[in-house]
């Protein structure tokens, strides 16, 4: 575990020491990265703590929510807004990990580690969500879809840094949710999935559903979302969903468990996304 | 004695100051100068000849001191059959096996050297369950014993079994009978602290060596013949025991890891410390024995339970270590648990490839309740009875002799259930949608609480100094590992004496200066030392009372010169006063009669300075005492004998909900009645309650050591789950019905083992009566539920 550890003050200063040092990475709450490097999975010869850096991480909630992708879990779970207008995203950082966990932890350190598990990616999908990438003086967008690529894979190339999370204020009687579980409280999800409905007098206007630790990268399920109707109790889109995800046996659990329990998951997130939406009542 | 001042009150423990300030020393923070860091290679096969192994990659990293192998030092035999050698020479029968290690002046030049060390295997068969390892043809882990002799199977020679009454005439004579095969994983005691030693030689050869372990003295016995195997006769190993953070039957047996420590150590000269990593922990240690338990049970059309037929089948590993006696402790409760007129024991101990387990709290005795405790509510379901009645119907009863010849001579199983039973009536809240349904399940159980005597000594030495000033220095071999304790021995010391537990002092266990004592296990710790210290405290009682007769009066009369009081104190003849009459209270000593007057009360420090510096016959006082209780070395042939002094009862109840759409399982709230006797400390009592409860949980629901042709799976926190404070969300009602035990000191028995054992049954009953499926196979979890519904619905 030898590596040189840096603290620029700068994005400009930050851009430039990843594109003059070898074997380079980029550290916020380290509470992914140190795990790697403890058992010996990554071996960084230099690390540069972005943790100086005081744009990465302010949260501006204006038209857009505007998250700097260094603020800490904790923050960012505490702020009104998000709160507020970004229940599910709220929902899923509560769920994240411990305390402690959340005081280090970023919310880009969370996207750039590109867990299949990560849990503030599906909220984030379901919002729409955008990335802001900062490469050497130039800035470029994706959307947070394009920017999950795989296992621990992003769209990031060599030097460039996640500066900010975009995303959209829902409009006007959106109501969303997120659910998951894990074997125990503290443990990554076995599945977990985030819903947003927007309802007029029971007609559904726009439904997102992703989900969570059942696919290579979280990912929106469009499928579900196509049949997703509350006049079935959600059971198409629950059965949708589990045709479009990948899940795989680990340790955690089966495969087979994941399909059935993402399932039952969409229908639940639904269910309280639709009720939150506040336009809809439970009255069938 | 015995009037109690300090028992029963809560007292924050003794070490709890040191580890909360970051103060106590635990091995990872002891260093010494000169001292190498050892690092082991483990084998990366289950079962292979060793084909060869070159070192001089490894010898050439900078700070290396020293290489080893099994072919380049003497071999060192340990293990309970002596069937395990610290350096595998030529043949490696588990993954964690340990090939070769090194000494380096850094941990990460001893990690780097580790990994270059080169080793060639030829793999050979092998078998990863009881059911492979007994079949016809099967590969033989061992092809000899530790003597040389030929093996022809891969059953251990271990026996333990029992026979009481005539089992077929009883099932003949039952009502309902229910038979069931139920299992439990393998699992990791998961100490906070990871194990670890440290040793050193003396010029002369004598070795020290500071041990994360349970057994000093049975360790300084393992260590003394190491020392013969390296050629070093007549010395001596001197076994020290730093802060433990946690033990949990991991220090029950010496280790590997230390016999490499001692070879690094004599090779290079230099102290050598080795700590074991969190994935060391978890792959290269020996874990909790997975088991599969068939029960069957027989009632009469009351619910009398007419038979218990009970047969164990558990996979050793490779290599024996304690793990393999837990069917000695099985006994207790498959024979003793509520009245049985017959009963049926028996138990098969399988050599496998997989990794050698050993003790863990509970010692078998989780195990066969899961397995009795669920069969028994099964039995009550057939016979249509309420499970709680029929467990009260058959409670065990003050002065039973069990089947085993266990003597219960305090029992308040009957109060436990009971207040369990009253606990669960009372209804919460009605459950958050109709996915989800409520039920509610108990068990019971015994465990050991007077010593448990599988070695033919099952005793305690201790001795008591006292200084000058009226301190108590407390010597004593058990071990503090985080269990309370010293804090059960300052509090007994204190009362048993009559000082103040401020002035009590435990040294740190070390056999030089500790006296013999077998282990801290088996729940005995607290009991023994007990019992020890209220035998030394008696004599030295006696010794202080005879010396008060002879110089109290001149104390007393220098008091009341000193006040000038004369006139008031004639009512009481002080120089009358004889070495019965005295009593030392709170670090006084007075007669008993006197009035309560300062003057008449002469402070011990002061009592102890006038015998040291007497010019007749000077004194100092320092007493020992060795406390052997009442038992017997069972005979395992029979499975027969009074293994330990008195046993503790309890009862555990719990509420759940199921989730039956995904089959996972909430625990709403908890309830442990227990009879340990006398409360000693109330604080330290609740927090053996409370870790063995979360251990329960952590069994029952979701903790398995997991593997993959003998290869562990999940080495670490990250994968390998223990039930977390955040787990333990609902309440939790701790209870004790204090019985008196006659046997215990100030009536108390051993508390340290029993919390965990009823909680996965109790778990599962409630899951049963919830939603009406049944599942036998530890750990329960949500895809387990899932099934067992799915099956229950398409039937
Ligand atoms: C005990 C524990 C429990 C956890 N539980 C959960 C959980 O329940 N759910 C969950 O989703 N996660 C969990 N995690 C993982 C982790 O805490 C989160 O993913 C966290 O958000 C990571 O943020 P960080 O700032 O610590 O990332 P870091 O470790 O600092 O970085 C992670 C990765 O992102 C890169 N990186 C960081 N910032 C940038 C940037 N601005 N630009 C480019 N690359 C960057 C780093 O180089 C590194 O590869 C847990 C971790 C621990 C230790």
């Amino acid at each position: 575990m030898r590596y040189s550890y840096h603290r620029p003050a700068s994005l400009d200063e930050a851009s430039d020491m990843a594109a003059a040092l070898p074997n380079a990475r980029f550290i916020q709450g380290g509470t992914d990265l140190m795990v790697r490097i403890g058992q010996g999975r990554e071996r960084p010869g230099h690390l540069i703590s972005l943790r100086r850096i005081g744009e990465l991480t302010t949260i501006d909630a204006n038209r857009e929510i505007r998250i700097g992708a260094g603020a800490t879990l904790s923050d960012t779970l505490a702020h009104p807004d998000i709160r507020r207008r970004l229940p599910a995203l709220a929902q899923s950082l509560a769920a994240l990990g411990s305390r402690q966990v959340r005081n280090m932890g970023t919310i880009g350190g969370n996207l750039c580690n590109a867990s299949p598990a990560a849990d503030t990616a599906p909220p984030l999908l379901v919002y729409d969500a955008r990335v802001e990438i900062r490469n050497g003086r130039a800035i470029r967008c994706l959307p947070l879809a394009e920017f999950l690529l795989g296992p621990g894979k992003t769209a990031l190339q060599a030097g460039e840094i996640l500066v900010a999370i975009v995303v959209p204020d829902p409009p006007e009687g959106t109501g969303s949710a997120f659910i998951r579980r894990g074997r125990v409280t503290m443990d990554l999800a076995i599945a977990s999935v985030a819903a947003s409905v927007r309802l007029n007098g029971g007609a559904s206007i726009a439904i997102r559903v992703a989900a969570g630790a059942v696919a290579p990268t979280p990912r929106r399920l469009t499928a579900a979302e196509a049949v997703a109707t509350p006049t079935d109790d959600w059971s198409r889109a629950a059965i949708a969903a589990r045709e479009q995800i990948e899940p795989i046996t680990d340790l955690r659990a089966s495969a087979e468990y994941r399909r059935h329990l993402t399932g039952i998951l969409v229908r639940r997130a639904l269910t309280m996304a639709a009720a939150a939406s506040g336009q809809w009542s439970i009255d069938r | 004695m015995t009037r109690s001042r300090h028992v029963g009150t809560e007292r924050p423990r003794p070490d709890a100051a040191d580890k909360l300030a970051g103060k106590a020393h635990y091995i990872h923070d002891i260093a010494v100068q000169g001292m190498l860091y050892g690092r082991i290679r483990f084998s990366d096969h289950a079962h292979a000849r060793i084909a060869r192994i070159d070192t001089s990659l490894a010898e050439s990293v900078p700070g290396v001191r020293a290489v080893i192998t099994g072919q380049t030092t003497p071999e060192i035999r340990f293990g309970l059959l002596r069937d395990n050698v610290a350096l595998k020479k030529d043949r490696v029968r588990q993954f964690r096996d340990e090939v070769a290690a090194v000494a380096a002046t850094s941990p990460e030049a001893a990690a780097r050297a580790v990994e270059l060390i080169e080793v060639e295997y030829e793999p050979l068969p092998a078998v990863f369950t009881p059911d492979e390892a007994l079949a016809e043809g099967a590969a033989l882990v061992h092809e000899t014993d530790h003597a040389g002799r030929s093996r022809s199977s891969n059953l251990l020679p271990l026996s333990c079994r029992h026979l009481t009454g005539d089992i077929a005439a009883a099932t003949a004579a039952s009502r309902y009978i229910v038979e069931g095969t139920y299992t439990v994983p393998r699992i990791q005691q998961a100490c906070m602290g990871t194990s670890g030693c440290l040793a050193e030689f003396s010029p002369e050869g004598n070795l020290t060596i500071t041990a994360k372990t349970q057994i000093p003295f049975l360790a300084q016995r393992d260590f003394n013949r190491a020392l013969e195997a390296l050629g070093l006769t007549n010395r001596n190993s001197r076994v020290i025991v730093p802060a433990i953070g946690g033990a949990f039957g991991t220090g029950l047996d010496t280790h590997a890891y230390e016999f490499i420590a001692i070879l690094l150590a004599w090779k290079t000269g230099r102290p050598v410390k080795i700590v074991y990593d969190r994935r060391e922990e978890f792959s290269c240690l020996s874990p909790r024995q997975e088991a599969r338990i068939r029960v069957c049970q027989g009632c009469d059309d009351r619910g009398r339970l007419t038979f218990r037929d009970v047969e164990v089948i558990q996979d050793n590993g490779a290599y024996t270590s304690w793990g393999a006696t837990y069917p000695n402790v099985m006994l207790v409760t498959a024979t003793s648990l509520y009245r049985v007129p017959a009963v049926r024991f028996d138990s098969r101990i399988v050599y496998t490839n997989n990794t050698y387990c050993q003790a863990m709290r509970g010692y078998g005795n989780p195990e066969v309740t899961w397995a009795i405790e669920s069969n028994l509510d099964e039995l009550a379901a057939a016979a249509g009875m309420d499970p709680i009645a029929m467990r009260l119907l058959n409670a065990n009863e003050p002065g039973d002799l069990s089947p085993m010849g266990l003597k219960f001579d305090s029992c308040a199983l009957r109060e436990c259930l009971d207040a369990v039973a009253t606990s669960l009536r009372t209804s919460s809240s009605p459950p958050a949608g109709q996915t989800r349904v409520r039920g509610t399940g108990m068990a019971g159980l015994i465990n050991v609480g007077g010593g448990g005597k599988i070695y033919r000594s099952d005793g305690s030495g201790i001795i008591l100094k006292l200084d000058d000033y009226g301190n108590v220095n407390v010597a004593y071999g058990g071990v503090e590992m985080g269990q309370g304790l010293h804090s059960a021995l300052t509090i007994m010391v204190a009362d048993a004496l009559g000082v103040r537990p401020e002035r009590v002092f435990i040294n740190q266990t070390d056999t030089a200066t500790c006296p013999w004592d077998v282990g801290t296990h088996a729940s005995r710790g607290a009991f023994m030392a007990g019992n020890a210290a209220v035998l030394a405290a008696t004599k030295l009682r006696e010794r202080l009372f005879a010396l008060a007769e002879r110089v109290y009066a001149d104390e007393v009369e220098r008091n009341i010169a000193r006040i000038g009081q004369s006139e008031r104190i004639e009512a009481f003849d002080f120089r009358a006063a004889r070495a019965a009459d005295f009593d030392l209270r709170d670090g006084y000593l007075a007669p008993r009669q006197a009035p309560d007057e300062a003057w008449y009360r002469i402070e011990l420090g002061r009592l102890l300075r006038a015998a040291h510096f007497a010019e007749r016959d000077p004194a100092i006082f320092t007493e020992e005492a060795f406390y052997e209780p009442p038992t017997q070395l069972p005979d395992w042939e029979r499975g027969y004998g009074n293994m330990s002094a008195s046993y503790g009862f309890g009862a555990q109840g719990v509420e759940v909900e199921v989730d039956t759409e995904t089959g996972e399982v909430r625990i709403l709230r908890l309830v442990a009645v227990s009879d340990i006797g006398r409360v000693l400390n109330p604080a330290t009592l609740k927090g053996q309650m409370y870790g063995g409860i979360a251990q329960g949980v952590g069994y029952a629901l979701f903790e398995e050591v997991q593997t993959e042709r003998g290869r562990i799976l999940n080495p670490g926190f990250t994968d390998y789950k223990v039930a977390s404070a955040a787990d333990l969300d609902f309440p939790i009602e701790l209870r004790f019905v204090e019985t008196n035990d006659p046997h215990g000191p100030f009536g108390a028995k051993g508390a340290g083992e029993l919390a965990l054992a009823p909680t996965a049954p109790a778990i599962a009953n409630a899951i049963y009566n919830a939603v009406g499926v049944r599942v036998r196979d530890l750990p329960i979890t949500p895809e387990k539920v899932l099934r067992a519904l799915s099956e229950t619905s398409r039937r």
